[in-house]
């Protein structure tokens, strides 16, 4: 369950190796077992430059994509996780748990502990699942609360002590980093009970728990009879337990109104203790009728210090909250748009924010709008080839607006406009982006009476919407 | 070399890590691991340089110290900077301790004659305990990081070496029930528990009471050095991580006592209550470490994980979902029911779609579906399938889309055929929803997108992947492979430029596929001008895809194209096509083809090689030509076709020496005939065909020999004797010298040296012909007469074995004896090509020997038919 060597790699293309390291760290000792159990399929941890091309060779990421290379273009070469076999030196290093995630590719080769040829099936590695969680948690300490380059070198710079402190020989032992640099500032805290191993500390100060829900909609309408449209909602419970003590028992339950919609494929965060069997077994995959279970629903807990995700959840509301409408036809150089969208009675119309995205692909910059719109205003960025029409932050009091014009495109520069595959020719999409605040579209919410404590003091129980 | 700056340091650490190797072979290479040390101990650099110091011996512990002794050195020197630390916090204590550790296992230093090792174990037993172990080892407020730490430390060094914490079982058991910092104690436990069990289980030993709680066993050491040396515990891949690859090792299995077993229940229990406490990723090792440890227990029965199983399958982390699966794959039916793995799968099937969850956990979880752990697999478990209780239902919500990753495709695009599979073999039920009808669409979708002018070689590339995956789950379903073929077809059509992802696909797919599309294409690209700019690509198809078949319309396109074909490269391509042709035996209309190529280009290479496949298509019989054409079996394929091409040709117009997979031996002797001929037996260890066996004299003693033919020879198979006649120039013993022309089966001529045969002064005797029936004795006077005066003659003794006369000559000189008066008295009369004659008188034989008068006409005979008489009984 070790790793032989974790990476850090920034993607920079148009540069002559396309990236850079960033980061490295090898394990010897998790190395010398490593030779043992491979035996004659051992391949060594390669440095940092022969692995850098290697990767990116795999992952498709340098500039050479003209010709067809068959260690890579071949059919037979299907990968259909996140893990690779990289080509180094006449040998192949197998297994590389590698993914790309905001130009920056994370990976690490994990320990297997026996012969690689033929290779094992991944589910028998136990050090694959470690090795993803590792790089989850180190891109989660990457990602949280950067803005810039300069913080994103500040938290790289950290990388070598953290790991230090999290992975020291190669074995995981928290994938929460920023507990293991909590954990160094910690450090002269006296223990005198069980202290759990994700919790560096205690608090101190007034008892406090704050829960906020987040609803996403992810909606597709084709308007077409020979395919659905679909929409479902995602949501995330997000808790922060100020309490003292070192392990205060609380329960938290969220619900619903009587028409909400069931929360489905509940997944909790490791600190809930027990989970009902209703919960567990509350699935989209099954098909939707009146007894499925819509809560309350329960998660007693042990809270972390930090703020944590409780939960996430799905959802199928019973209708998308705005329906659209959008066509365009095709002429010559021109092309004529409607657009037609209907906010639903049911959903609260106050918006924090809402405009919709129409995107031209494949064509040159716009050089003239001619349009007409029933509400809001719209915005025309010429160069980028895309329309923004800003509805703000309510729909009249019909609910319906309409958008209609024509739209007339440039030469078509091959350099700047990126190609896409799928918006070809009268494929087009339009794409709304909004939020409504203290509102969930489920229905789902969590209130004073919602949290019990168990612990000393009486907490202040802050719950929101977003 | 003086002490070193901060920023020196820098700049050296920063020149290490750019490329390890070439800093090694560099002018500082050499003292870097002796300066570092030396600096740790400098107090001119700060703390934070020092941790720098000590990261990088942590990684590169083999470039800095590379044999043991170093390594001991280094340790040592490490050990002594810690201890020489003052007693104020310091953030060095841990790197020192990691780094020690490191230096001793990486240098292979680790031991019971390390001195090193002898003090660093103590230390970190002592430091895990939690015993006070004096000032130097820092404030009190450190004592609780420096717990955890000697507690990684000391896993790594059981990791290394299993079994050598075996005997401490009892001691960490007791620190985890007091206060000790849990993880690090429970994994370390779990680890020295899991190790201990293998072992034992593999030297049929009980646990000798290892497990009982208390301090370290009375007397000495608790390092169990034995334990860890112990048969073949040393690290081998023992630790296999799941059933099936279990059974090939043959895991051992341990019976424990009841008391054992009761002692082991509450050491695993008492893990297990306690493991809610562990970071997620460390409950899953210790997951993983249990249910290793307990798989090879008899008698135990697993239910003390059920607990943890609900807790376990609501969350999402992806290691504790793989520590779950891992105990399915261990335990089966004995932990999860039929309901629990139905809720397994669903669980595993929301977690491979959750929109909260990421594409590499999505990816990773439906490869769990995949190989999922049944409980009763149907089909053999090394293969992909869906499990039995994951009905199309639940896959729904996992079918493919073009709008998915290519990764997501692919596995998505798995599980469809899989389905498709289970479809046909339920065959049609009416369902309204048809898995093949789905497959069929999004086929049709991933070629639209790479048939599009212009788009990136990846999703070309995905397209190909997509179908060589569906031929490969499907290649016996001809309602799929119709439209995949007419679909591949039209791609070509709409874009010749993936010609190299056709030919890679033809290569990779079985008949099913590769039959037809190689028609399909074939079709596509002759019924084409060709003129156009896709001719390098119609060319590269054709060059893959030309046989026997639709010939005309073949040679037609080349005759048109190559007029087109007016670079090198085309040329070339054409010329390929061409060869393809000719492997193929295609004769006539190519020999038209090849004859006006050689007049109409201009370009000398591409005439001289269309003149030389004509040439070698009008001489070369088919096998031959095949093999001509083939690759080189001589040298490693050749960047340069022309290269590759010359040492084809070479390898099978020369003629190879090659030694010799023949064998050659002189038969018994047959006394009949106008002259002497040598009876020969040849074997064959691999068949060879049209041997031709050549033989010289030596000495020249006998007239030059003709050589002997024989088509076919297979090992094995019995071949008629080869008859050589002799010609003597003189009646004298010789040797052969031989030489074999044969042709392999991959049709290469080969010439071999055979061990010289043997032609022995016997070999050539031949009998006088029949004497007049009466009269013989008058006969065989006169020849003994007319011997001399001109010959020779000679009387000796020839000794007699157990068998007597009688036996002698009838084994030797039977076809020779003229009067015979058995058992005492023969007369024997041997004609000696060219014109020679030997006369023996063999009378009045006694036990041991018998009296020979003999006489020649040739007094060389003489010594020679001493000899040979001096030989017999010998012989007998």
């Amino acid at each position: 369950m070790a790793q032989r060597a974790v990476w850090l790699i920034s993607r920079e293309p148009g540069t002559p190796f396309c990236g850079t390291v960033r980061f490295s760290r090898r394990y010897p000792t998790v190395e010398k077992r490593a030779k043992v159990f491979n035996g004659a399929s051992y391949v060594p941890i390669p440095e940092d430059g022969p692995f850098l091309k290697a990767l990116l060779f795999e992952l498709r990421l340098l500039d050479d994509e003209e010709d067809f290379i068959e260690s890579r273009d071949s059919c037979s070469h299907i990968n259909k996780t996140s893990v690779y076999g990289l080509l180094i030196g006449g040998g192949e290093l197998w297994p590389v748990v590698a993914f790309l995630k905001n130009n920056m590719i994370y990976a690490c080769v994990p320990l297997v502990e026996q012969t690689l040829s033929p290779h094992p099936p991944l589910i028998s590695i136990s050090g694959i699942s470690q090795g993803f969680e590792l790089l989850f948690g180190v891109q989660d300490f990457l990602s949280l609360s950067q803005k810039n380059d300069t913080e994103l070198n500040t938290k790289l710079n950290q990388l070598p002590d953290l790991l230090l402190q999290a992975c020291p020989f190669g074995t995981l032992l928290d994938a929460n980093l920023q507990n293991s640099l909590d954990s160094i500032n910690f450090a002269s805290v006296t223990h005198s009970q069980k202290q759990p191993a994700w919790k560096v500390g205690t608090y101190k100060g007034k008892p406090q728990v704050s829960i906020s829900i987040t609803e996403k909609v992810k909606s597709m309408q084709y308007d077409k009879q020979d395919i659905a449209d679909t929409w479902q909602v995602v949501g995330t419970v997000t808790c922060k337990c100020d309490l003292e003590g070192i392990m205060p028992n609380v329960t938290i339950s969220l619900s619903l109104p009587t028409n909400g919609s069931p929360l489905q494929d509940i997944l909790v965060h490791p600190c809930v203790t027990s989970l009902d069997s209703a919960i567990l077994t509350s699935s989209s995959i099954d098909a939707m009728d009146d007894s499925a279970f819509s809560g309350p629903y329960k998660f007693p807990l042990t809270p972390p210090l930090e703020s944590f995700n409780l939960c996430y959840y799905t959802s199928q509301v019973p209708v998308p909250p705005i329906l659209g409408f959008y066509q365009m036809k095709e002429e010559e150089i021109q092309v004529k748009i409607t657009v037609n969208l209907k906010l639903h009675e049911s959903v609260k119309n106050n918006f924090e924010f809402c405009e919709a995205h129409i995107p031209f692909y494949n064509r040159g910059p716009i050089t003239h709008v001619d349009y007409k719109v029933s509400f809001g205003q719209l915005e025309v960025f010429r160069e980028k080839s895309s329309l923004v029409w800003i509805i703000g932050q309510k729909f009249p009091k019909s609910m319906e607006i309409n958008l209609s014009g024509t739209v007339t495109f440039g030469a078509k520069s091959h350099e700047k406009q990126s190609f896409d595959e799928i918006c070809i020719g009268g494929t087009a999409y339009l794409k709304l982006h909004f939020r409504i605040l203290d509102y969930t579209l489920t229905g789902c919410y969590a209130d004073q009476h919602s949290v019990q404590v168990f612990a000393s003091g009486k907490p202040k129980i802050s719950t929101r919407k977003l | 070399m003086g002490p070193l700056s901060r920023e020196t340091w820098a700049q050296r650490l920063g020149a290490f890590r750019a490329s390890p190797s070439a800093f090694m072979a560099g002018p500082e290479g050499e003292d870097l691991g002796r300066d570092l040390l030396s600096e740790l101990r400098s107090e001119k650099l700060s703390e934070q340089t020092k941790v720098s110091l000590l990261a990088l011996s942590l990684e590169y512990p083999a470039q800095l110290w590379p044999d043991a002794t170093a390594a001991e050195a280094a340790a040592t020197s490490l050990l002594d900077t810690l201890v020489l630390l003052p007693p104020r916090p310091s953030a060095l204590r841990r790197p020192l301790l990691l780094a020690a550790t490191t230096a001793l296992v990486a240098g292979d230093a680790l031991g019971p004659t390390s001195e090193a090792s002898r003090r660093l174990l103590p230390l970190l037993l002592g430091l895990a305990s939690g015993r006070d172990l004096g000032r130097g080892f820092g404030p009190a407020s450190e004592q609780r990081p420096l717990q955890a730490t000697a507690c990684e430390c000391l896993r790594e060094l059981e990791s290394c070496k299993p079994g050598l914490l075996g005997g401490c079982l009892g001691l960490l058991r007791g620190l985890l029930g007091q206060e000790g910092p849990v993880q690090p104690l429970s994994l370390l436990l779990a680890l020295a528990l899991r190790n201990t069990l293998v072992i034992r289980a593999r030297a049929r030993a009980g646990l000798q009471g290892l497990l009982m709680a208390g301090d370290t066993p009375s007397g000495g050491d608790p390092w169990n050095w034995a334990l860890a040396e112990e048969g073949d515990a040393r690290l081998q891949p023992q630790a296999p991580s799941w059933p099936a690859a279990e059974e090939e090792c043959g895991l051992a299995v341990l019976e424990p006592t009841p008391e054992e077993a009761r002692e082991l229940r509450a050491a695993v229990a008492q893990l297990l209550d306690t493991s809610y406490l562990l970071t997620p990723v460390a409950q899953a090792q210790l997951l993983w470490l249990l249910g290793w440890a307990l798989r090879g227990l008899r008698g135990q029965t697993p239910v003390l994980f059920k607990p943890q199983l609900v807790r376990l399958l609501g969350t999402a982390q992806l290691t504790l979902l793989h520590a779950v699966l891992a105990l399915k794959a261990a335990f089966g039916e004995a932990l999860f029911t039929a309901q629990d793995e139905a809720l397994l799968l669903r669980r595993l099937t929301v977690a491979a779609q959750h929109p909260a969850l990421p594409l590499p956990a999505h990816l990773f979880h439906l490869h769990c579906l995949l190989s999922f752990p049944e409980n009763w697999p149907l089909g053999p478990t090394a293969e992909e399938a869906t499990p039995l209780l994951l009905g199309p239902r639940l896959c729904r919500g996992l079918l493919p889309s073009l709008l998915h990753d290519p990764m997501a495709l692919l596995a998505r695009l798995h599980l469809l055929c899989l389905l498709c599979v289970e479809d046909e073999e339920k065959e049609e039920k009416g369902q309204d929803w048809s898995p093949r009808h789905y497959l069929e669409e999004l086929l049709a979708g991933l070629r639209q997108r790479a048939a599009l002018d212009g788009g990136p070689r990846a999703s070309a590339t995905l397209c190909f992947q997509a179908s060589h995956l569906v031929v490969q789950c499907l290649a016996t379903q001809p309602t799929v492979l119709t439209p995949l073929t007419h679909g591949l077809a039209r791609l070509y059509r709409a874009r010749p430029v993936l010609a190299p992802h056709f030919v890679d696909l033809l290569d990779r797919v079985g008949p099913e596929l590769g039959e037809p599309l190689r028609v399909a294409l074939r079709q596509e690209v002759v019924s084409g001008p060709g003129r156009d700019e896709a001719l390098r690509w119609h060319l590269q198809i054709l060059a893959e895809v030309a046989d026997g078949n639709a010939q005309s319309a073949t040679l037609g396109f080349l005759g048109a194209a190559a007029a087109h074909c007016t670079d090198w490269g085309l040329q070339q391509a054409l010329l390929r096509v061409c060869r393809a042709l000719l492997r193929a035996g295609v004769g006539g209309g190519l020999a038209d083809l090849l004859q006006a190529l050689a007049r109409q280009w201009e370009d000398p290479d591409g005439r001289d090689h269309a003149r030389l496949y004509y040439v070698l298509l009008a001489h070369l019989a088919g096998p031959k030509l095949g093999v001509a054409l083939g690759p080189s079996p001589a040298a490693p394929a050749l960047a340069s076709s022309l290269v590759a091409e010359n040492q084809g040709f070479a390898a099978v117009l020369m003629v190879q020496e090659a030694p010799a997979p023949i064998r050659l031996s002189v038969g018994p002797h047959r006394a009949a005939g106008p002259g002497p001929v040598l009876q020969l037996h040849v074997e064959v260890l691999e068949p060879a065909y049209s041997l031709e066996l050549r033989f010289r004299v030596e000495g020249q003693v006998y007239a030059p020999l003709g050589a002997v033919h024989v088509p076919c020879l297979c090992p094995g198979r019995p071949c008629r004797p080869l008859l050589l006649p002799l010609q003597p120039r003189r009646p004298a013993p010789t040797r052969l010298d031989v030489r074999a022309l044969y042709t392999t089966p991959t049709g290469l001529t080969c010439h071999a040296h055979l061990p010289p045969l043997p032609v022995n002064f016997a070999d050539l005797f031949l009998p006088f012909p029949q004497a007049p029936e009466g009269d013989k004795l008058g006969f065989f006077e006169e020849l003994w007469d007319s011997c001399l005066p001109k010959g020779a003659e000679s009387r000796l003794w020839c000794p007699l074995g157990p068998q007597g006369l009688e036996a002698l000559v009838s084994r030797h000189l039977e076809p020779f004896v003229v009067v015979a008066q058995p058992p005492t008295s023969y007369h024997v009369a041997i004609r000696l090509p060219p014109d020679s004659r030997l006369l023996l008188r063999l009378e009045a034989a006694q036990e041991d020997g018998v009296p020979v008068a003999l006489r020649t006409d040739d007094w060389a005979v003489l010594p020679l038919a001493g000899d040979y008489l001096r030989g017999l009984s010998a012989a007998v």
